[in-house]
């Protein structure tokens, strides 16, 4: 287990070195200039050098690169955006529990819909319920998240007054400027958010539970369970499910880890200033600190959530427990 | 396993009780309201959205952006500033926090400004001459690392400003307070001098307000209102300053700005009552139907006309471009009702000039087509120069609109018989492309000007001086040069007064009739919709906004 995880941790570095370089690479190669961007319109070409100067970017890239992991690795720091010069820590610690907000609420949402139904649809093949099913996993892999969200938000908020139309409320009160916070409003307003985040998710997922279910009600060692008397609860939770949730429980890691880094389009719909939010405005702008700063955050989401999985892996099938 | 079965079932009850609890609360709302004698209701939140980003600063000697300055005014105290009037009115300067408008040396270099006393910050203390010469200190000094007022120039307006602004001195000696007198002195006359400090920049701030580089948050500030919190990305919280006594409406207790709400979302909030405006706007598609619903300008759709220009840019230090005839025949091709109608209703006014109603100077004429394309007259000014032109370079940035209004005016460039080669360009690499002297570039179709301070200056000296090009980072885009107009500028912007805005009406005039380096189609206007308990409507041309200090929300 040690051997395993300290070869997690040296992939983790290697993965976290080749986003950042990537980042900074693309960064330098995109022909915009952050610096004649910040120092505003009819800045002369000293007001421009000051401003690049100010910012660093007058240096070499490499230059730019190491001061970047000497902040990071020396001072905790991510930098300050070039465009309103917030440290860009600050923003990503403020701005990542909306993103998880959304993320983790959501998945518990897909995940009660998309097993039960995945299950259902896998034991009746072309029954009512599979062809329902089916019909919208069709719909929501088809459906941008954008439009369903102006949908539910127009129709469920705005017609039926039932939740907020959009916007976001901190879990914990206090914060603040807010105008409204605590359990009760945070859930009240990421109602429509969850669902429009679950709608694709459960789509993908309902497909993936189905054909897993299928093909492991297939294998042999169900066939034997059923010959040796075991009961069709039994069959299910004890062979079918353990291993039918092993893609599932891959795709979610994958998911879970990737949408931290930003639900860009949910975010935007719905006035959730998360980091989905956060890094379009950063790309509206060339603002590299921030860019980076969600680029890491990411990779370090990624890294975690493979991690995660591997373990529960272990769990699942003791055949890939690390030794 | 049963184990995983209680923590199933308490993610289960956990779940439920969220939802339930959810569906069952209400939006919060409370206001305490006090009723004036004008019928204006004094009092409540007025919550405001913004479509557009957050606020990049809101510390007013970083701040830049339109909606950063109509935002800071509300707890702005200036020494000239433009009163809360609609129209007209509301673009003619005013001493606010000097007594009166500054008295000048003879050798127009030195001016002095009186401030009035008793004017107060929101924490009680006192504003002075200091307040004032501490922000021209926060603007110029390198430990705000503040690029913004030096694009006026401002580090050689002032007498010290460059050795202040390259660490040389740790004073700016050419501002001088003394008590309630603040001399400021430049090296040269400047006759835009006063409108200059109608900016927000130049707003009294307390003579020990720390630099900062990242800007400050929360600030005492001396308007009427100032900012209580900020949460950036989140929320803008404006409280009424308790300290002020002036003239300036009041009226809401508290005014909340949260960006960054999706435009149509937005739309749907303020119809519902859970916001009060979109401080951005409404989406374009949807300005026909709330006139048609509400009227113009008559309860809650307004609709009002903003300092800024568009216009499109020729090089016209290029082929054919460099050719005067060739840019009227440019002037004519263009349909200008049809770049008006891409932006939905309302959407402005169409016009072939620079100044915009309500600057000094302007005086409307009709030189071009103003009612559509006329290709036949396109072709006679142009002659055979358009058939032998070099296919044009359209440049033009890559959202939606900017494409739609290039290919309208390829469109139009090639029924008057030029060929185009249409080249979109990111927007953040737009102005570097088109700004950079020597650009390949023939036709812009992304240009425009809003005013900084609403003086004839700030338009045509500013765009169309040809002495000011520079390597990289031109305003004046269309390398515009001309002996002739530049020595015009030099003797108008001397002048004050009515000869003053009568010599710029010329040569706004002059510059379409005879030189014509640009289209201008559109003088924009900004379109509004409120939520039904908004009242006391009183729209800032110069800002592009009401004053939201005026709203009632009663």
């Amino acid at each position: 287990m040690t051997q395993f995880l300290i070869r997690r941790i040296f992939w983790a570095i290697f993965l976290f070195f080749v986003a950042t370089i990537i980042t900074y690479l693309i960064f330098w190669v995109i022909p915009a200039d952050p610096a004649a961007l910040a120092a505003g319109k009819a800045a002369t070409p000293a007001d421009v050098a000051r401003v690049r100067h100010f910012l660093h970017l007058d240096d070499p890239i490499w230059r730019q690169y190491l001061r970047f992991l000497w902040n990071l690795v020396g001072h905790q720091s991510l930098g300050r955006s070039f465009v309103n010069r917030q440290s860009v820590n600050h923003t990503i610690g403020q701005d990542a529990p909306v993103t998880a907000s959304l993320v983790f609420g959501g998945a518990i949402f897909w995940l009660s819909l998309s097993i039960p139904v995945g299950i259902l649809s896998a034991l009746r093949p072309r029954s009512i319920l599979d062809r329902v099913s089916m019909t919208f996993v069709l719909i929501g892999i088809s459906a941008h998240p954008v439009w369903i969200g102006l949908l539910l938000s127009y129709f469920i908020g705005f017609r039926l007054h039932l939740t907020p139309i959009a916007g976001y409320c901190n879990f914990f009160t206090g914060s603040p400027g807010a105008q409204c916070g605590g359990p009760v409003q945070w859930a009240y307003h990421m109602i429509l958010p969850w669902i429009t985040f679950m709608i694709l998710f459960a789509a993908l997922y309902v497909r993936l539970v189905r054909a897993s279910v299928m093909e492991t009600m297939a294998e042999d060692y169900v066939r034997t369970a059923r010959a040796k008397g075991a009961s069709q609860s039994r069959v299910m939770i004890q062979h079918v499910l353990r291993n039918s949730l092993l893609p599932v429980v891959t795709i979610l890691g994958m998911d879970l880890g990737l949408a931290l880094g930003g639900a860009i389009f949910t975010e935007t719909i719905f006035n959730l200033p998360g980091l989905g939010q956060q890094v379009i405005t950063a790309y509206n702008f060339d603002d590299l600190p921030m860019i980076t700063g969600i680029v890491v955050f990411a990779t370090i989401c990624v890294i975690i959530f493979n991690l995660i999985v591997d373990i529960t892996y272990g769990f699942l099938d003791p055949r890939i427990r690390p030794s | 396993m049963r184990k995983k079965q209680m923590l199933s079932l308490l993610m289960l009850i956990t779940g439920v009780a969220l939802l339930v609890a959810a569906t069952t609360v209400g939006v919060a709302s409370s206001a305490t309201q006090k009723a004036s004698k004008s019928g204006v209701v004094k009092g409540g939140t007025l919550k405001l959205n913004e479509n557009s980003e957050d606020f990049d600063f809101v510390d007013p000697q970083l701040a830049y952006r339109t909606d950063d300055w109509s935002m800071l005014y509300t707890t702005s105290m200036q020494l000239v500033a433009y009163p809360e009037k609609t129209g007209a009115a509301g673009s003619q300067l005013y001493p606010e926090a000097a007594t009166a408008f500054p008295t000048v040396s003879k050798d127009g270099k030195t001016y002095t400004f009186h401030i009035r006393s008793g004017l107060k910050f929101s924490d009680g203390s006192t504003v002075t001459a200091a307040s004032f010469a501490r922000a021209f200190q926060r603007i110029l000094s390198p430990k705000m690392g503040s690029p913004l007022g030096v694009n006026l120039g401002l580090q050689d307006m002032i007498v010290g400003g460059d050795a202040f602004l390259n660490g040389k001195t740790q004073t700016l000696s050419g501002v001088i307070a003394k008590g309630n007198t603040l001399t400021v002195k430049l090296t040269k006359p400047n006759a835009t001098f006063v409108s200059i400090m109608s900016m927000q920049w130049f707003t009294a701030v307390k003579s020990n307000m720390p630099y900062s580089s990242s800007g400050l948050n929360v600030y005492p500030a001396a308007g009427p209102y100032y900012i209580a919190s900020r949460d950036p990305g989140r929320s803008t919280v404006l409280k009424r300053n308790p300290y002020y006594k002036g003239d300036r409406p009041a009226n809401p207790d508290e005014i909340v700005f949260t960006p960054n709400v999706n435009v149509d979302q937005s739309l749907l909030q303020v119809k519902a009552g859970q916001s009060d405006l979109d401080i951005a706007g409404v989406p374009p598609t949807a300005a026909a139907d709330l006139g048609k619903t509400y009227g113009v300008n008559k309860s809650r759709f307004y609709v009002g006309a903003t300092s800024c220009v568009d216009y499109m840019g020729m090089n016209t230090v290029r082929a054919p471009f460099n050719n005067v005839a060739v840019r009227k025949a440019a002037n004519w091709a263009i349909d200008r009702p049809a770049q008006v109608r891409l932006l939905g209703k309302y959407a402005g006014k169409r016009t072939d000039q620079i100044l915009v109603p309500g600057v000094p100077g302007y005086k409307p004429f009709n030189i071009y087509a103003l009612k559509g394309a006329d290709v036949a007259k396109a072709k006679a000014v142009g002659g055979a120069a358009i058939a032998s032109a070099p296919t044009l370079n359209v440049v033009h940035t890559t959202s939606s609109y900017s494409t739609q209004r290039a290919q309208v005016a390829e469109y139009n460039l090639q029924q008057a018989g030029f060929k185009t080669n249409d080249v979109p360009t990111p927007a953040t690499n737009y102005y570097q492309v088109i700004q950079t002297k020597g650009t390949s570039y023939n036709f812009v179709t992304n240009g425009g000007w809003c005013a900084d301070y609403f003086d004839p200056y700030d338009y045509l000296n500013v765009l169309f001086d040809g002495r000011s090009i520079q390597a990289a980072n031109n305003n004046n885009y269309t390398y515009f040069n001309a002996a002739g107009f530049n020595k015009g500028l030099d003797a108008a912007s001397a002048l004050s007064g009515a000869a003053r805005a009568k010599a710029y009406a010329k040569l706004d005039y002059d510059l379409m009739a005879n030189y014509a380096p640009v289209v201008p189609y559109l003088v924009a206007t900004n379109r509004y919709f409120t939520s039904a308990r908004v009242k006391n409507w009183i729209y800032s041309s110069y800002f592009g906004s009401p004053y939201f200090n005026a709203l009632s929300v009663g």
